[in-house]
């Protein structure tokens, strides 16, 4: 029945500690998980939580400190000798082959081959399609893993560590890309291995996700083991108080935006397979929530109103111009613009000082007849470092060093040295940690009350039910309805996404949006409430 | 973490200054090993001769640096719009000097125009679309010319005696061709530190997709990255036509690597976005003195071009080491 072939302590760690140049981004730490028990390990980006964890998957060979597994003391100086001693590890940042096929990447190490060496297709796709089955995918095996959507290849990430057969499986984030019913399934999958004796240690910045699957929780803060909490101790403030030593209040309501008139309307924009005959105004001084799951063609309606992908069909006017379509750089002279979902891929220049990504969208602005001005772009950089509470060793760190919750900031600044009319937010926060979060939404809200207009896509609900005035609702690439503030509640937006909900005709609703700042008694008709 | 953390910020030239130090280290180690190998080599005289042999390999890695610097590696066919822009000014001579010369840049800037619109527009690898130019050009050359050199006349007073004179042509002891690399060197620096193209092509290079999505017209910015570089070359081209006193499809052989050389260990990063110009300047000078200490040594030409690819192996080799050290978001 054991899979792991341990009861108890099946991992203890002991004083460990990791010295990075100039810093200690992990101090002394315990930690303990039994076999069986899901351990959730939370804290703010730059806690430690990642280091820990390359720690222990062998990352290092200079930590400090002792490290039991299966009560042996083990060495874990390379990522082969943590996988020989069993530590599984599902990053955030997915490690596929995308041209290989399915099979090839979960087998990947240990394809089944005859003794020729050449593999043996059928029994490759057999065993690789048991554990797609497991962890509840209907997918065909030789499919190239770059065909899949992203949330399908967490699954197949999760299937790959899987089947090396690990008796201490880490998961970072692993719901971060998941829709609510995958994440149903995932716990699934954890309680059975929790069943099988697998120690699990389960990362993530998501309460309710601790609090329905973890038994204990360790927090960090400042690379500081604050205290191991087993769940029925834990309460949600606690947890908070722990990992950012303050207490969060209800600093969303003190929200009191001043709506003008129509900035940016957009009317039966169409792109052929990904958004339909999509209408709706945005006014000045609005945040304007988008909601949606992953894969309802949020992030791709944003793109194409701002010029970045096309337009099939149906128009933007920003102010009174039409927008061009597919000229990006034009939106920008204009103030509409566009903070990208992954700031890795397409949002900051990693290699270049934090200074001078933070002038980046200032090119042209800050050029007389082709010439820069450098005294301008320092007085933009040292403003936005200070406004932003951005944590870096100095303005000319390079980006790539810092935490992810201050390249997060680091992006929005970019943005915000334009002063924009128009402003799309794609999941402005994710991954980020509390404090930087609340500093991203401080921003915002003052970005707003100076009179620039918001469309927030977000897949944290606190954050959209919080931050937006009002909330269209996107399901299959087409707008399905629209939530007033009053009617905004997390259960209210997801069932919604999910299509369970009853609304008014989305027709209604965006010329109700046209007509300014008076609301209509739409929302108190036929039983909107759910 | 950056080694300058207590400055509050400091501006881009000290920062050239700290990131071309090395380079200025390795060329005056080699001032020192040269005075050791032969008496003749710190005068004055020598030194100059070091300095007019490398001005025209500054001028078209003066040129190169922009491509690479805006993330396209390399622009292969600079040989060949050398050859092509020298070709081109000794065929209209007859329209006297100055328009022989505008129509010989005019030729080596359409290439230039034709590889930005290729790989800025439509997205093609750098390398192996200048590639494919190099390649076609030479046989275009070929075909057009039937493999013939073209002469100019050298009679004194016709417009081809002055072709030939201009890169014999001398300030004092100091050649025109070397005051035409330091002012393109100087012109270089401060359009890629100063200005908004500069800007620009930096962050096109730290990041294509970063720099579209930052509002940057990046094809835009590509094109005159390699307009910049064909400009350098056609100038370069000119004077080595000059030189040889003939037009001939094979003149810019070899500029395409040494270019490069220079340019990489200048400290411009393959991987684009970072160097500076007083770097490749540095590199330029390396390679020179590089160059004439092995000539005191009695190395051939030959044996020179090994040194000259162990040193571009060793430098590429080692700034991947660097990369690789800094984590993965440099590699």
């Amino acid at each position: 029945m054991s899979y792991g072939g341990t009861i108890g302590q099946a991992l203890v760690m002991e004083a460990v500690s990791k010295r990075y140049p100039g810093t200690l981004a992990v101090d002394r730490v315990d930690l303990d998980v039994n076999a069986g028990e899901v351990h959730a390990l939370m804290g703010e980006n730059g806690a430690g939580k990642s280091t820990l964890m390359k720690i222990l998957s062998g990352a290092f060979n200079d930590y400090s400190g002792l490290i039991r597994i299966g009560g042996q003391t083990v060495t874990l100086h390379s990522p082969s000798e943590a996988k020989e001693h069993g530590v599984g590890m599902v990053h955030q940042e997915l490690s596929l082959a995308r041209p290989l096929s399915i099979a090839e990447n979960v087998l990947a190490g240990r394809l089944p081959a005859n003794r020729w060496g050449l593999i043996q297709r059928k029994a490759l796709f057999d065993e690789a399609r048991r554990w797609l089955e497991y962890v509840g995918l209907a997918l065909d095996p030789r499919q190239a893993v770059g065909e899949i959507s992203p949330h399908e290849a967490q699954l197949v990430e999760i299937a790959k560590v899987l089947s090396n057969k690990p008796c201490i499986l880490v998961l970072d984030e692993p719901t971060s890309s998941l829709s609510r019913e995958e994440t149903a399934r995932l716990f699934d999958i954890i309680r059975d291995l929790k069943r099988r004796g697998l120690a699990i240690i389960y990362i993530s910045h998501h309460l309710p996700e601790v609090f329905e699957i973890a038994d204990r929780v360790t927090v960090l803060r400042d690379g500081r083991n604050t205290g191991t909490l087993s769940i029925e101790e834990a309460t949600p403030r606690k947890l908070v108080q722990m990992m950012a030593g303050q207490t969060i209040d209800e600093f969303y309501a003190a929200r009191h935006p001043e709506i003008g008139d129509t900035v940016l309307r957009a009317v039966r924009l169409t792109r052929y397979g990904y958004f339909h005959d999509v209408s709706f105004a945005l006014r000045r001084g609005e945040t304007l929530g988008l909601a949606g799951l992953s894969g309802s063609g949020r992030t791709e309606l944003a793109r194409s109103l701002c010029g970045l992908d096309p337009v099939h069909y149906g128009t933007v006017s920003l102010r009174d111009g039409i927008i061009e379509p597919g000229d990006y750089a034009r939106s920008v002279s204009k103030g509409l613009v566009y903070l990208t979902e992954d700031r890795k891929a397409d949002g900051l220049f990693l290699r270049l000082p934090v200074s001078q990504n933070l002038v980046a969208a200032l090119t042209a602005r800050h050029a007389t007849l082709g010439v820069c001005r450098p005294d301008k772009d320092s007085a933009v950089a040292h403003r936005l470092f200070t406004a932003l509470h951005i944590v870096a060793p100095s303005l000319e760190a390079d980006t790539g060093t810092l935490s992810g919750g201050n390249q997060q900031k680091v992006l929005l600044a970019k943005w915000l040295a334009t002063k924009p009319h128009v402003l799309l937010l794609d999941e402005p926060t994710r991954g980020v940690d509390v404090t930087a979060k609340r500093q991203i939404h401080e921003a915002i809200m003052t970005l707003t009350g100076q009179g620039t207009a918001v469309l927030l896509i977000s897949s944290d609900l606190p954050e959209l039910v919080g931050m937006s005035d009002r909330v269209l609702v996107m399901r299959q690439g087409r707008l399905i309805g629209e939530m007033e503030r009053e009617e905004l509640s997390e259960e209210a937006v997801l069932l919604a996404a999910n299509g369970h909900y009853a609304f008014r005709a989305p027709d209604a609703a965006a010329s109700n949006a046209g007509r300014g700042a008076v609301r209509t008694t739409a929302s108190g008709q036929e039983g909107e409430h759910s | 973490m950056n080694a300058q953390t207590t400055l509050p910020s400091p501006r881009s030239a000290a920062r050239a200054v700290l990131e071309t130090a090395g380079i200025y280290a390795v060329a005056a180690a080699l001032l020192v090993a040269g005075a050791l190998v032969s008496p003749d080599f710190l005068t004055a005289e020598n030194l100059l001769s070091i300095l007019s042999g490398v001005a025209l390999l500054g001028i078209v890695a003066c040129g190169m640096a922009f491509v690479t610097y805006s993330g396209n590696m390399a622009d292969l066919s600079l040989p060949a719009t050398m050859a092509f822009s020298g070709i081109i000014a000794v065929a209209s001579l007859s329209l006297g000097l100055v328009p022989a010369l505008l129509l010989g840049m005019l030729a080596g800037l359409a290439i230039g125009a034709m590889n930005g619109l290729v790989v800025g527009k439509l997205n093609a690898n750098p390398i192996l679309w200048t590639l494919a130019v190099a390649f076609f050009m030479e046989g275009f050359m070929r075909f057009t010319w039937s493999n013939n050199q073209l002469y100019p006349e050298i009679e004194p007073g016709t417009p081809g005696a002055a072709f030939i004179g201009m890169f014999r042509m001398r300030a004092g002891p100091v050649p025109l061709i070397v005051l035409v690399m330091i002012a393109l060197f100087a012109v270089a620096h401060f359009v890629m530190t100063r200005t908004r193209f500069g800007r620009e092509s930096r962050l096109a290079g730290s990041s294509r997709a970063a720099a579209r999505s930052s509002g940057i017209r990046v094809s835009r910015v590509v094109f005159f990255n390699f307009l910049a570089a064909a400009f350098a070359a056609s100038v370069a081209g000119i004077f080595l036509t000059s030189m040889n006193k003939l037009g001939v499809f094979y003149l810019g052989q070899g500029y395409d690597f040494k270019a490069v050389t220079a340019v990489v260990i200048g400290g411009v990063m393959l991987s684009g976005g970072r160097g500076h110009i007083p770097g490749v300047f540095g590199g330029v000078l390396v390679i020179g003195l590089l160059t004439n200490i092995l000539t005191f040594l009695g190395i051939t030409a030959f044996r020179q071009n090994i040194v000259t690819g162990l040193v571009f192996i060793g430098v590429v080799g080692f700034q991947q080491y660097q990369l690789r050290a800094r984590g993965k978001d440099y590699a």
